[in-house]
C-alpha cells in the first residue's frame, strides 16, 4: 500500500511504476511512480520541462514509455491496449481542432472516434463549458480561452471516469478559471477522477486533494495537499551573519530542524526553521529573549513555497546528483524574504 | 468504422479545399475546351470533340491533370491531421490508429470518386459545347460504343485516381505535414513523369531512333504513377497521352490493375504502419 493510498484510503485511478521516457541520452521522465486516487483531484505540478506533459502523453498512448508500467482504472495499460482510454478523457497541451469546422461539428467528429458518444452529447458538453451560444461558430474565430473550454468539452464527450488535463487553465480569464474549478469539483463529486497538470500553484492549491511534484523527470513529492503543506511549513528569520551562532543556539531549544544559509552565500544570516507558520511569534520571542533581533521574519505554508523549495534542489540528492542545484530557468530564488 | 467514415465525409464536405480542387479542375477543363472550340478548324475539331474518341481527351484531363490534384488533395487532407495536432486528440480518445487511417482514406476516396464523376460529366458537357463553338458534331456520347468507353473510362480512371491519392496520403503521413506532404507528393508525381520520359527516350535511343521501333513493355512502366497510364490506355486508346504511350507497349490491363491495386494497398499499409509506430508529440 502506497503512502497516497494510505492517506486517502481510495483505490487508484492511475498508477505508474518506474515509468521512464528517454530521448536518446536525455531522460525526460525518470522512474516515475504516480498514485492517482479515484474520485479525487490530483494536482500534477512541476516547472516547465520537468516531464509533466511527457508523462501525460505516455498515459494517453501518444508516446511509448522506454520502461516501466502503467495501470489505468485498475487495469494494466500498454501501448497496444488503447481500449482502456475509452474510459478516459484528456486535454493534452494546446487543444487541437479543425479550424474550419464549428465547435459543435468538432465535437461531432471527435465524438465519432473512440467510445461512442450520444448524438445529444455535443450540445450537452457545450452547455457544460459555457459555449452553447457559440457552438455554431467556426473554431478559427474562437479566443484562446474558448478553445481551451472546447478542449475540455472534447475531454468530457464520453462521460469519462478519468479526466487528464494538461494546463487546463491556460488562456482562461478569472471567471473561466473559477468556472473550470467548479466544474472539476462537480465532476469529482460525481465520482470521477481528475488528473490536472499545472504550474498555476494557487489554483492547484484550491482545487487538488492530492499533489505530485515532478522535477527534472523525477517525482520529488507526492501526498495529500494537507500533508504536503504541513510538512513544508517553515519560518524564516533574517539576522546579522555574525549573530547566526547565537540564533542557532537560541532556536535549538525548539527541537525542530534549523537550516542556516551558508556564511559566504549572498543570503548569509538567513535561517530556515521547519516549524508551522503559527509558531513565527514563538521563534521571534525566543530570539529576542537571547538578545538576537531578527530584521525580518516570514512564514510560508502555501503550495508555492513548498513547490519552490522542492524544485530548487533542497534535500534532493547529493552534490553529484544532477538534481542538485536550482533548475534551469527559475533564476535566483535565494534572496532573503 | 462507418461512424468514422461519416465523420470524415462531414469534415471533407465542410472543407473548402474539396470544392477548390474540383473548381480548379473543371475551370482548367473549361479553358482548354474553349480554346479547342475556338482554335480547331471544323474538320480537325472532330478529332478530339467527337465521341467516343473525345473520351480520350476527357480521360487525359480528368484522370491525368486530376491525378496531380488528387495527390495534392489527399496529401493536404492527410497532412492536416498532423499539422493541426488533431491526431493527438483522436489517439488520446482511444481510437485505433490504423482504423482511423483507413477510415480517412475511405473518406478521401469517396470524395475523390465523386469529384471525378462530376468533372467527367463536366467534360462531356464541355466537349459538346466546344464542338458547338467549333461548328463540328460531337456525335453521340451515349451511343453503344460511347457508353462502353464511358463506363470503362470512369471505372478504370477512378481506380487510378484512388491509387495515386493513396500515394499522396501516405507521403503526407510519412512527412507528418500538410505542406510537406503536398510538395513531396507533387515532386514525386512530376518527377516520375519526367523520369519515365527520360527512360523512354533512352530506351528508344538505345534501339536506334530511325531503324524501325519495336513497341515493347519496359520495367519503368510499372513505377507507381506510370502504371496508371497503362490502365487508362485500356479505357480509351485513340490518342497517345505521352511519348511512352506512342512508342512503348502498355502493360496489359490485368497485370496493370493488379499492380495498381498492390500500390494502393501498400500505400495505405505504409500510412497505417507509420501512424501506428509514430510518437505523437
Amino acid at each position: 500500500m502506497t503512502d497516497t493510498t494510505r492517506a486517502v484510503g481510495a483505490p487508484m485511478a492511475v498508477t505508474t511504476s518506474g515509468l521512464t521516457k528517454r530521448y536518446g541520452a536525455r531522460v525526460a521522465v525518470d522512474g516515475l511512480a504516480l498514485h492517482v486516487p479515484r474520485g479525487r483531484v490530483y494536482g500534477f505540478l512541476g516547472p516547465n520541462g520537468s516531464g509533466k506533459t511527457t508523462t501525460l502523453r505516455m498515459l494517453t498512448g501518444l508516446i511509448r514509455p522506454s520502461s516501466g508500467s502503467i495501470e489505468v482504472l485498475g487495469e494494466p495499460y500498454s501501448w497496444r491496449d488503447r481500449n482502456r482510454l475509452a474510459r478516459t478523457g484528456s486535454l493534452i497541451e494546446m487543444p487541437a481542432f479543425y479550424p474550419y469546422l464549428s465547435g459543435r461539428d468538432n465535437l461531432r467528429v471527435f465524438g465519432a472516434t473512440g467510445p461512442a458518444a450520444a448524438r445529444s452529447r455535443p450540445d450537452e458538453v457545450l452547455e457544460v463549458v459555457g459555449l452553447a451560444d457559440r457552438g455554431g461558430d467556426k473554431v478559427r474565430t474562437y479566443s484562446l480561452g474558448m478553445r481551451q473550454r472546447l478542449g475540455i468539452a472534447v475531454a468530457l464527450l464520453s462521460d469519462p471516469e478519468l479526466l487528464m488535463l494538461d494546463e487546463p487553465a491556460n488562456g482562461l480569464d478569472p471567471a473561466g478559471i473559477v468556472a473550470m474549478r467548479e466544474l472539476l469539483r462537480y465532476l469529482t463529486g460525481q465520482g470521477k477522477t481528475v488528473l490536472v497538470s499545472s504550474h498555476i500553484l494557487p489554483e492547484v492549491q484550491q482545487l487538488a486533494d492530492v499533489v505530485g511534484i515532478i522535477d527534472r523527470g523525477r517525482l520529488v513529492r507526492e501526498g495529500t495537499l494537507d500533508d504536503l503543506l504541513a510538512n513544508g511549513a517553515q519560518v524564516r528569520v533574517q539576522v546579522r551573519p555574525d549573530e547566526v551562532p547565537a540564533a542557532l543556539a537560541a532556536l535549538g531549544g525548539l527541537g525542530v530542524p534549523l537550516e542556516p544559509d551558508a556564511p559566504d552565500a549572498p543570503t548569509a544570516g538567513r535561517i530556515t526553521i521547519r516549524i508551522g507558520a503559527e509558531q513565527a511569534a514563538l521563534v521571534n520571542r525566543t530570539l529576542g529573549e537571547r538578545g538576537v533581533f531578527a530584521s525580518a521574519v516570514s512564514t510560508t505554508s502555501d503550495l508555492e513555497s513548498v513547490f519552490l523549495e522542492l524544485t530548487r534542489g533542497v534535500g534532493m540528492g547529493t552534490p553529484d546528483d544532477p538534481l542538485s542545484g536550482p533548475p534551469p530557468g527559475w533564476g535566483d530564488l535565494g534572496s532573503p524574504p | 468504422m462507418i461512424r468514422l467514415v461519416r465523420a470524415e465525409l462531414l469534415k471533407l464536405r465542410k472543407r473548402w479545399a474539396s470544392y477548390v480542387v474540383l473548381g480548379v479542375l473543371v475551370g482548367l477543363m473549361a479553358l482548354i475546351y474553349l480554346l479547342i472550340g475556338l482554335a480547331a478548324p471544323r474538320s480537325a475539331g472532330g478529332l478530339v470533340l467527337r465521341f467516343p474518341d473525345a473520351y480520350a481527351i476527357i480521360n487525359q484531363l480528368v484522370f491525368g491533370l486530376g491525378s496531380l490534384l488528387a495527390v495534392s488533395y489527399a496529401a493536404a487532407i492527410g497532412g492536416a491531421d498532423w499539422t493541426w495536432g488533431v491526431l493527438r486528440v483522436v489517439v488520446a480518445r482511444g481510437e485505433g490508429r490504423s482504423r482511423y487511417v483507413v477510415a480517412k482514406a475511405i473518406g478521401i476516396g469517396i470524395v475523390v470518386v465523386i469529384g471525378a464523376c462530376i468533372a467527367y460529366a463536366a467534360g462531356i458537357l464541355l466537349t459538346m459545347l466546344a464542338a458547338s463553338i467549333a461548328g463540328a458534331s460531337a456525335g453521340a456520347p451515349f451511343g453503344p460504343t460511347g457508353v462502353e468507353t464511358l463506363w470503362m473510362s470512369v471505372v478504370l480512371g477512378c481506380i487510378v485516381l484512388l491509387q495515386r491519392a493513396a500515394i499522396g496520403y501516405a507521403v503526407a503521413v510519412l512527412t507528418r505535414s500538410q505542406v510537406a506532404g503536398v510538395v513531396v507528393g507533387i515532386i514525386l508525381y512530376l518527377g516520375e513523369s519526367i523520369l519515365a520520359t527520360v527512360l523512354t527516350v533512352m530506351t528508344l535511343g538505345a534501339g536506334g531512333f530511325g531503324s524501325g521501333i519495336q513497341r515493347e513493355t519496359q520495367w519503368f512502366q510499372y513505377l507507381p504513377f506510370s502504371i496508371g497510364d497503362s490502365v487508362m490506355d485500356a479505357a480509351a486508346t485513340s490518342l497517345p497521352s505521352d511519348l511512352g504511350d506512342a512508342f512503348l507497349l502498355p502493360v496489359e490491363l490485368g497485370p496493370a490493375l493488379v499492380v495498381t491495386g498492390i500500390y494502393l494497398v501498400v500505400a495505405l499499409a505504409i500510412a497505417a504502419f507509420a501512424t501506428e509506430r509514430a510518437e505523437i508529440a
